[in-house]
C-alpha cells in the first residue's frame, strides 16, 4: 500500500513535470527563435511571457474542431492520442535521480518502473509514435497529410537505425540493458559516454532529431511544400496534442540522451551528491539539450528528402555498424 | 546552355560538422545583440512640433474656444471632414460655433484648417491613436475635440515662429 502512494506520487510528479516542460518548450521555441532574429518574443502574458502556453492551451480548447469530409472519424480522432502517449509512457523508465531519501527514510529511486531492460521498452514505445504521425496523415483524407505521414515514417525508420546502433554501441559498454546500471557506470566524469563513444554521442543526437521530427529534418510538416504536413487538416484541441506530442517527446529523447551519455544525475568532481543535487544536474544537462533542439532549428536550413534519405542510409547507417563493430572488438579484447 | 560551375568542397564542407558549429556559433551570437524593438503602447512613438495629428479646437484660458464659425476650414478641407453649424453669441465675438464636428475616418491630417483659420482656432496636436467599436463614435464633437492651451504649445508656439517668417519675408 505504501509503496503504491509512492510510485502514484512519482508518476504524478514526472508527467506533471514532463507537460509542464512541453508547454515551456512551446514557450521556450518562440522566445529562442525571437532572440536568433533580434527580436524579443512573446512577452505580453504573465512575467517574461511565462503564461503564455497557459493562454494557448486556453486558446486550444475554445477553438472549433473541424473534420473534414471523407476523413476517416475513428482514426482522425485516435491519431492525436497516439501522437502524444508514447513520449508520456516512455518517460516511465528514465532514472532522473539516485536513492530519495526525505526525513530519514528512502523512497526508491526516482523513476516510475524500475524495469531491467527499460532501454528496450523504451524503444518500443518510442516507436509506435509514428503511428500518431502516419494514421493523422492517412485519416485526414488529404494529399499533403498523407504525404507528410508516409515521409514521416520513412524517416523515422530510417534514423531509427542509426539510433539503436548508436545506443548499441553504450550497451555494449555498460554491459546491461538497464538504465539505471547505464547510469551507475558513469558515476564519474571520466566514465562518461561522451568521453568513451564521440562517435555513437554525435550519430545519437543527429538520429534523435530525425526521430523527434525536429529541423532539419522535420519533413512531417515541412510547411512550404505540405502546407502542415500530416497536422494540416487538424485543429483546436487535437492540433494541440500533436504539439503536446512533439515537445514531450523531444523532452524524453533530451532525458535519454542525459542518461546514456552524460552520466544522468551524477555530477564531475562530487560523485556523493545528495539526490536533490543530482535530480537539478541532470534538469540542467536535459535544458541544454532541449535548447539544442531549439538552437538547430533556429540555424539550419531544411534538407531535401533524398539528402536525408543518402545521409541517413549512406552516411549515418555505416558509421554507427563501424562504431559498433569497434566497440565490440575493443571490449572483448 | 547554362552550365553551372558547382563549388569542389572540401572533406570539411562535406561532413557538415563543422559548419553546422559554425552557423550555430553565429546564431547564438546574435541572440545577445542590444534589440531596438518598441514596445508601443508602453513606450510610445517619440512627436515633434512638425507632427501633424488630428487636429483639435484649443480652448483658451478664458474657457471660450476662438473660433467664430467662419467656415474657412470646413471650405478648406479636401476631404469633407469638417461640418459646422454657426450661431451667435453674447461674446464680444458674436458668433460661435453650435456644432463643430470632424470626423475622424474622413480626416487624412493634412493641416490645410489649421492654415486657414484667421482666429488660430484649431491645431494640430501630435495625437495620432484612433480607435473605437463604431463608425459614429469617431465623428468627434466639440467636446471631443477641445483641449486646453498648454497640451498644444508646442505646436501653436512652432505655427507662430512659421507665420512669423512669412511677415518678415513678405514685408521685404
Amino acid at each position: 500500500m505504501n509503496g503504491l502512494v509512492v510510485s502514484l506520487v512519482k508518476a504524478v510528479v514526472i508527467l506533471g513535470g514532463l507537460l509542464t516542460t512541453a508547454g515551456l518548450m512551446s514557450l521556450a521555441e518562440r522566445k529562442v527563435s525571437a532572440w536568433m532574429q533580434y527580436r524579443i518574443g512573446p512577452n505580453r502574458v504573465g512575467p517574461f511571457g511565462l503564461l503564455q502556453p497557459l493562454a494557448d492551451g486556453i486558446k486550444f480548447i475554445f477553438k472549433e474542431e473541424v473534420v473534414p469530409n471523407g476523413a476517416n472519424r475513428l482514426l482522425f480522432r485516435f491519431a492525436p492520442a497516439m501522437a502524444a502517449l508514447p513520449a508520456m509512457l516512455t518517460i516511465a523508465v528514465i532514472p532522473f535521480a539516485g536513492e530519495i531519501v526525505l526525513f530519514g527514510k528512502s523512497y526508491g529511486k526516482l523513476s516510475i518502473a524500475d524495469i531491467d531492460v527499460g532501454i528496450l521498452y523504451l524503444l518500443a514505445i518510442g516507436s509506435m509514435g509514428i503511428y500518431g504521425i502516419i494514421l493523422g496523415g492517412w485519416a485526414s483524407n488529404s494529399k499533403y497529410s498523407l504525404l507528410g505521414g508516409l515521409r514521416a515514417s520513412a524517416q523515422m525508420i530510417s534514423y531509427e537505425l542509426t539510433l539503436i546502433l548508436s545506443i548499441l554501441a553504450v550497451i555494449v559498454l555498460a554491459g546491461s540493458l538497464d538504465l539505471r546500471r547505464i547510469v551507475e557506470v558513469q558515476a564519474n566524469v571520466t566514465q562518461w559516454h561522451v568521453w568513451r563513444q564521440p562517435l555513437a554521442f554525435v550519430l545519437f543526437v543527429i538520429a534523435t532529431f530525425a526521430e523527434t521530427n525536429r529541423h532539419p529534418f522535420d519533413f512531417a510538416e515541412s510547411e512550404p511544400e505540405l502546407v502542415g504536413g500530416f497536422h494540416t487538416e487538424y485543429s483546436a484541441l487535437k492540433f494541440g496534442l500533436f504539439f503536446l506530442g512533439e515537445y514531450a517527446a523531444m523532452t524524453v529523447m533530451a532525458c535519454l540522451t542525459t542518461t546514456l551519455f552524460l552520466g544522468g544525475p551524477s555530477i564531475p568532481f562530487f560523485p556523493d551528491a545528495p539526490w536533490v543535487l543530482g535530480f537539478l544536474a541532470f534538469l540542467a544537462k536535459t535544458s541544454c539539450f532541449l535548447f539544442l533542439f531549439l538552437w538547430v532549428r533556429w540555424t539550419l536550413p531544411r534538407f531535401r528528402f533524398d539528402q536525408l534519405m543518402r545521409l541517413g542510409w549512406k552516411a549515418l547507417l555505416p558509421l554507427a555498424l563501424l562504431n559498433l563493430v569497434l566497440t565490440g572488438v575493443l571490449v572483448s579484447w | 546552355m547554362v552550365i553551372v560551375k558547382r563549388k569542389q568542397l572540401s572533406l570539411a564542407e562535406r561532413v557538415y560538422l563543422p559548419e553546422i558549429v559554425r552557423g550555430l556559433s553565429i546564431t547564438f551570437r546574435k541572440m545577445f545583440v542590444p534589440r531596438s524593438t518598441r514596445q508601443y503602447p508602453e513606450e510610445p512613438l517619440p512627436t515633434t512640433p512638425v507632427t501633424r495629428g488630428q487636429p483639435r479646437l484649443v480652448v483658451k484660458d478664458d474657457g471660450n474656444i476662438a473660433c467664430v464659425s467662419c467656415g474657412l476650414c470646413e471650405a478648406a478641407c479636401p476631404a469633407y471632414a469638417i461640418t459646422i453649424d454657426g450661431g451667435e453669441t453674447d461674446r464680444p465675438i458674436e458668433r460661435e460655433p453650435l456644432r463643430f464636428d470632424i470626423d475622424m475616418l474622413r480626416c487624412i491630417l493634412c493641416g490645410f484648417c489649421e492654415e486657414a483659420c484667421p482666429k488660430d482656432a484649431i491645431f494640430m496636436s501630435d495625437e495620432l491613436e484612433l480607435a473605437d467599436y463604431s463608425r459614429k463614435a469617431l465623428v468627434y464633437d466639440m467636446a471631443k475635440l477641445k483641449r486646453p492651451r498648454r497640451d498644444l504649445a508646442r505646436r501653436i508656439q512652432y505655427v507662430d515662429e512659421i507665420n512669423d517668417r512669412w511677415k518678415t519675408s513678405s514685408s521685404t
